[in-house]
């Protein structure tokens, strides 16, 4: 549980572009088949493309707050 | 603001850019109108100098903007790719804004040939942009209420123009149909179905993003451009079968739903966590409260028709929405924009100890809290001239004029200071 919570960038009070450099050095000590979620009041397209173009995956899920839960697979 | 507008596939600088620099131009001849034509501005909604005045700010300076906007911020604020957006740029551009003068002109002059230069260039530029944005945007799938909004707004614009270019037809050819009803509706679409909803699929991006708030709670997020399109379409079928009762329940229902929104934005900046108020933040906390008062005014007159008779209902009505709303809305995005793109558009310049200049250099924050004031000193005389055009409305145009100006010099300023900068990183 500890390591999962540790796994979560919470980007919703941060200034771009924190929340996407911050994503990625989380991604880069995650191994292969492991998740993330990264926290956000917008959809980030922008990651999307990265993610794509790098072989994530990825799926979203909008919260009744407005969050948007981006769970990341490495 | 990297992650809105940033990115490998951002339009070259000029697509947007062109849009900005131009548009602040035509609040300045908006300005020149209250100079020139004084008390027939404020008489009455449908005279020439009235009729100029709203389509300079709404289709020369509102609408080019927001189409500049759209094509750098699509990509990013939907994942929709907006294909060849120099060459759309390099069409709808010079088709919008010589379209706004034609139709300014022709409304002025009571001139048909105007009339009907203005429609072919608006009408031609401006299908082009729908045919664009709509293939890019109803491509992607619904996934957040921002994209809903896009693909919602857009139909308002082709509805907006689709009414504007019958009427624009009617006007020239004389034709005998009752038009005011059918402009009423005309603007009923282009404030609601395209700016009103684009604001707001705009708005749940960039006001946690620009203010640092809370966001947008989704339900209501999802649900706001539904109501409104729903009003919208209401509206449009009281006004086939003309029936007033149900024209004014629709009426209430967009005054409700603007209300809701503007509510809902203004709670959310209460708790913002950025603690300087810079121009972006001004501009838009005058917008809503601007936006609640014209909003209450609309709804009054739906339970209430008379009051839209009272005299300088509709004067302050119009400077309240047009003017002090969804103008200010849009210049205090500007003044995020515009810095930003320059600083992007700089960065493969930038060596190892040698950054490019920062946004603030590129274009100052106090320039535009300067500017700001005195748009906040324009509006209140702008709102005092439709109670006493007679005495105000020279000192409101020459405000407004002045403000504009100074709107338009800050961001030229900041596109030579980026070309400065640009020249100084190649010959170094």
């Amino acid at each position: 549980m500890t390591r999962q919570a540790e796994r979560v960038v919470d980007g919703r009070f941060m200034e771009p572009p924190q929340p996407f450099v911050a994503t990625m050095e989380m991604l880069d000590t995650l191994q292969p088949g492991e998740e993330m979620q990264l926290l956000l009041y917008r959809e980030p397209h922008p990651l999307y493309r990265v993610l794509q173009q790098n072989g994530h995956g990825w799926r979203t899920e909008l919260q009744d707050d407005g969050t948007f839960v981006v769970t990341i697979r490495c | 603001m990297q992650a809105l507008l940033s990115y490998d596939q951002s339009p070259p600088l000029s697509a947007p850019l062109r849009f900005f620099l131009t548009a602040p131009l035509f609040l300045v001849l908006a300005g020149a109108l209250g100079v020139l034509e004084g008390e027939a501005l404020f008489a009455s909604r449908w005279t020439p100098a009235a009729l100029a005045a709203t389509h300079l700010v709404t289709a020369g300076f509102m609408l080019q903007i927001m189409v500049g906007a759209l094509i750098q911020i699509l990509p990013v604020l939907a994942g929709a790719n907006l294909a060849r957006p120099r060459l759309i740029a390099g069409i709808v551009h010079p088709g919008l804004a010589l379209g706004a003068l034609a139709l300014a002109l022709g409304f002025l002059q009571s001139a048909p040939g105007w009339l009907h230069a203005a429609g072919v260039l608006l009408g031609g530029s401006l299908t082009v942009f729908i045919g664009a944005a709509g293939l890019a945007i109803f491509r992607v799938p619904s996934t957040s209420p921002s994209i809903r909004g896009l693909k919602l707004s857009v139909i308002g614009l082709a509805v907006t123009v689709a009414s504007g270019l019958f009427m624009l037809l009617a006007l020239a050819g004389g034709w005998a149909v009752p038009l005011m009803p059918l402009a009423d509706l005309h603007a009923a679409w282009g404030l609601g179905g395209w700016a009103g909803i684009l604001l707001a699929a705009v708005a749940y991006v960039v006001v946690p993003m620009f203010q640092l708030t809370p966001g947008y709670p989704a339900k209501p997020a999802w649900r706001f451009p539904l109501l409104l399109m729903a009003a919208l379409l209401l509206w449009s079928l009281a006004w086939a079968v003309s029936a007033e009762a149900l024209q004014r329940l629709a009426q209430a229902a967009l005054a409700v739903g603007g209300l809701l929104f503007v509510g809902q934005t203004m709670k959310l900046q209460a708790a913002r966590r950025r603690a300087r108020p810079d121009s972006t933040f001004r501009y838009w906390q005058g917008a809503l409260y601007a936006s609640l008062l014209a909003l209450l005014m609309l709804l009054a007159s739906a339970v209430h028709p008379p009051l839209a008779g009272v005299p300088a209902w509709m004067g302050v009505f119009g400077v309240l929405i047009l003017l002090a709303g969804l103008s200010a809305f849009i210049i205090g995005m500007l003044y995020k924009i515009v810095p930003f793109l320059l600083w992007l558009h700089l960065q493969p310049l930038a060596r190892p100890g040698k950054p490019v200049p920062p946004m603030n250099k590129l274009l100052a924050d106090k320039d535009g809290l300067g500017q700001w004031r005195l748009y906040l000193a324009a509006l209140l005389l702008a709102v005092a001239a439709a109670i006493r055009p007679d005495w105000l409305a020279v000192p409101a145009g020459l405000c407004l004029m002045a403000t504009a100006g100074w709107l338009w010099w800050n961001l030229a300023a900041g596109t030579r200071n980026y070309r400065r900068a640009r020249l100084t990183a190649v010959s170094a």
